[in-house]
């Protein structure tokens, strides 16, 4: 009963107005890789020498981490259909404090790290409540929460960074090459990215994020505490955040006020770039990836050919406008 | 499936003539030749006839994914037909959007209406419309007489300047036909028109609907209801899998010619299973239950194996209740026992936990994530035994997979593949879905809000049968239902609400269609909607 019916009228000609529904859909799903092969094509010919070597992958990767783990984190507040625009602040906020707690209370490493982890979790909490219970629109909502991080900050390091006396075994979680010459960092990604998506696609908890993301209401008349969900996705982007925070502060060597703040653009352009990609607008954690890789080559890239500052700022611009564009025609059309 | 791919069209009226309007009669208003439009790998329409004259009342009737809508939308500019033409007054026309349908006199009223919630009933009405201006306002002068008049014309008792969200859904009907009206509309579309009215609501707008017709304003009147089509339609067209199987005058139109046509078969009329049986527990028992004026002193016993219909007018507080006992509101005033121990439901969750389940009237909007496919879908609510291990909270999608195609089979619902998005299944299929989804769960009391409604005589059939099934496997069901046709042969016992309250309860044999309205109706006149 459940196979044999609709494969009978499948093949046969294919109208006009399909094939230029296909051909939009099929720019929804592959414009972006063609993009970013595009790209890959320029620079490898602009720069033959320096752009289209294993070290500068593996330095492109490395780059790309930090904003691929944040980003990851971030794709799990927008599949449940909620913004975060805290990451950034929480993120700044978590190298201040994981230093902080290391040079100027003394606490070993690991708990500091794991402190720090468990604020990071109660900051989405925080902004999972302010958005659930007191129902406010989640970009006001984590944008207040946020601007109070970065007052917390302030007020614990008073705008100083936080930079001698961090222990060497600290600046070796990001810096240091545990597997065959791979940067940790690029490690760090992939377990991070891994966890996050086995989490939306192979655990109940994911199977809820998806039904709340997807239609709320039903959620909630399947059974679902819609408020809860919300709650630990953005839970699990405020621990996202922090870990981009520590293995920032990490590779710098301190705890700098606003070193981090600068992510919450690019992994926004990533998650949307990413939804554009093999699927129809839909944020998933692979789109995710190959998003956040091309903000890295482009900047990467650009830096190559020595384009002037003001030009990154212009692609960042640029990419994160192309980004949530594409996204929502690829929406559209997925209706159409 | 296989036999209707192509050939020649059936299209003679039962009686042997073949009516060609402009042989002779008036020339149609509207003539649609061999129309044609594919959705990807699906034809939805090949090659379709029809013929509006003007003045009429024509029915259009078929399953879920005859092709009703999609010519609907051909005809509304929508979507751009493959193949075929549209002749409008002998002239043919490309029609490029829905401003141009209007335009050329075709207005569509779809089922969920369109209307600007907090716009009153004459912005909505004028909506679109180019409006007079002096020096950059709008001048409403004009434009309220235009609106008065046409209100008038449809008897419209209510008041024009409110929020129309304030306003029945009746009254938003009215609102939507005026709309086409002052766009000078000659032909309106309905689509499901008295799926959300009252009986009393619903014989106001065919009073209507007539009275258009003798204006010469053509009605293309789209239906499941077939007792509505053979009351109220001129002629009426049948479409089976994209195609006219049939076309009948008045006279020729019988309701057993048309199920054979919309089902390509007999459909057996359901009867009463048997005596229910009353010996078996209580699960669930209100008490004096209330809520504002829309639930009032409600007690009501609900017994294992039961299938309890719950009947009345819309508004009458049927869904408020169901929305009380799932928890989705709090009751003001009376208790609820489950299983003979008071309850108090904390929402949702705590009706679900405890084995109650709720299927909601608006399916897409509340009952499925429309994104997702169907084994998502159908195991949202029950997560848990997908685990590998209990304590490990991994779920295996193979076990989902599995568990979704067996639901599948069980209620026979027809996707290609579980993976296929819920949105891309016809109505009846989706429903299908949904009381799927909670057969996974194995609830002790089932709530259906309006379980069949927009769904096809076949998919009804199949979704009765589930309920059916399901009480004999001792679930306490309670089926909400405004189709007063829909619950003799499906329900044990039937309560009747009017305003909020019981007003009378009919048990086996005692359930008729007659008995239903008498009581609906035994209360008075204000029974309907103003809330």
């Amino acid at each position: 009963m459940t196979t044999a019916q609709t494969s009978d009228s499948v093949q046969g000609g294919m109208a006009a107005g399909d094939r230029r529904r296909y051909a939009f859909a099929f720019v929804g799903r592959y414009g972006t890789l063609l993009g970013m092969v595009l790209m890959i094509a320029v620079f490898s010919i602009a720069a033959p020498d320096a752009f289209p070597t294993l070290s500068n992958a593996t330095n492109i990767l490395n780059q790309a981490s930090l904003t691929a783990i944040i980003a990851g984190g971030l794709t799990v507040a927008l599949i449940v259909g909620e913004m975060d625009l805290s990451i950034g602040y929480v993120a700044s906020f978590s190298g201040v404090l994981v230093t902080g707690f290391m040079v100027d209370q003394g606490v070993p490493w690991p708990l500091a790290i794991l402190t720090v982890l468990v604020i990071g979790a109660s900051i989405g909490a925080v902004s999972g409540l302010v958005i659930t219970k007191l129902r406010v629109n989640s970009v006001i909502a984590t944008l207040g929460v946020g601007t109070v991080v970065v007052g917390i900050n302030y007020a614990y390091a008073g705008g100083v960074p936080v930079a001698s006396g961090v222990p060497k075994a600290f600046l070796d979680i990001a810096l240091g090459r545990w597997v065959v010459g791979i940067p940790n960092n690029i490690i760090f990604m992939f377990v991070t990215l891994a966890l996050v998506w086995v989490l939306i696609n192979r655990t109940d908890l994911g199977q809820r994020i998806q039904a709340v993301g997807g239609n709320p209401e039903a959620a909630r008349l399947s059974g679902i505490r819609v408020d809860r969900i919300k709650i630990l996705a953005l839970v699990v982007t405020g621990i996202s955040s922090a870990i981009t925070g520590i293995l920032l502060a990490s590779l710098i060597g301190s705890g700098t006020t606003s070193a981090a703040d600068g992510y919450l653009l690019m992994s926004f352009a990533g998650c949307y770039l990413g939804s554009a990609t093999l699927r129809d607008g839909e944020f998933h954690i692979v789109g995710t990836f190959i998003g956040v890789l091309i903000v890295a080559i482009g900047f990467n890239g650009l830096a190559i050919l020595g384009a002037p500052t003001f030009w990154q700022y212009v692609f960042q611009g640029a990419i994160l406008i192309l980004a949530v564009g594409l996204s929502t025609v690829a929406r559209r059309f997925s209706k159409a | 499936m296989i036999d209707s791919v192509s050939g020649p069209i059936p299209t003679v009226g039962r009686d042997g003539a073949t009516r060609e309007p402009g042989g002779g009669g008036p020339a149609p208003l509207l003539q649609v030749r061999g129309l044609s439009k594919r959705f990807g790998g699906v034809r939805a329409l090949k090659g379709v006839d029809l013929d509006i004259l003007a003045g009429e009342v024509h029915g259009l009737v078929g399953a879920n994914g005859a092709g009703k809508s999609t010519l609907i939308r051909l005809l509304a500019g929508v979507y751009r037909p493959d193949a075929g033409s549209i002749v409008v007054d002998g002239e043919p026309v490309t029609i490029v959007d829905p401003q141009h349908a209007s335009g050329i006199g075709l207005n569509f009223i779809h089922q969920e209406l369109n209307l600007v919630p907090k716009f009153n009933a004459i912005e909505n009405m004028t909506l679109g419309l180019p409006k007079a201006s002096r020096l950059g306002l709008i001048t409403w002068g004009p434009i309220r007489r235009q609106a008065d008049e046409v209100a008038r014309r449809l008897g419209a008792d209510f008041p024009l300047d409110i929020p129309v969200e304030d306003l029945s859904v009746a009254n938003q009907w009215l609102i939507s036909i005026g709309r086409a009206l002052i766009r000078k509309a000659r032909l309106i579309a309905m689509d499901e028109p008295t799926a959300s009215l009252s009986a009393e609501e619903a014989g106001r707008l065919f009073q209507i609907i007539r009275e258009l017709g003798s204006d010469g304003i053509a009605i293309l009147y789209v239906s499941h209801r077939l007792d509505e089509i053979m009351d109220l339609c001129d002629r009426v067209t049948v479409f089976k899998d994209g195609v006219r199987v049939l076309h009948a005058d008045r006279a020729a139109m019988t309701k057993g010619g048309l199920v054979r046509a919309i089902v390509g078969s007999d459909v057996a009329p359901a009867s009463w299973a048997g005596a229910p049986d009353q010996g078996s527990p209580v699960v669930l028992e209100t008490r004096h239950l209330g809520r504002g004026s829309v639930v009032r002193d409600v007690s009501l016993q609900l017994h294992a194996g039961e299938v309890l219909g719950l009947a009345g007018l819309v508004g009458a507080g049927r869904s408020e209740l169901a929305r009380l006992i799932f928890g989705a509101d709090r009751a003001d005033t009376g208790t609820i026992l489950l299983d003979g121990a008071p309850w108090r439901p904390a929402g949702p969750h705590d009706a679900f936990a405890r084995g109650i389940g709720f299927i909601p009237e608006e399916r897409r909007s509340q009952g499925l994530i429309l994104q997702k496919d169907v084994s998502f879908n159908i195991n949202l609510a029950d997560l848990q035994p997908l685990r590998y291990a209990p304590a490990i909270p991994l779920i295996s999608l193979s076990r989902a997979a599995r568990r979704a195609k067996e639901i599948a089979q069980e209620l026979q619902i027809k996707a290609p593949r579980v993976t296929t998005p819920v949105i891309e299944l016809s109505g009846g299929n989706q429903q299908k879905v949904v009381i799927g989804k909670w057969l996974t769960r194995h609830p002790r009391v089932l709530i259906l809000d309006e379980p069949s409604r927009g769904v096809d005589v076949g998919a009804r059939a199949e979704i009765h049968r589930s309920i059916k099934e399901l009480a004999a496997g001792g679930v306490g069901a309670i089926v909400i239902s405004s189709e007063v046709e829909e619950l003799p042969g499906l329900c044990d016992r039937v309560l009747v609400m009017v305003e909020g309250r019981v007003a009378g309860e009919l048990t086996g044999r005692e359930i008729t269609k007659e008995a239903i309205l008498q009581l609906s109706y035994a209360h008075g006149q204000g029974a309907s909607t103003e809330s």
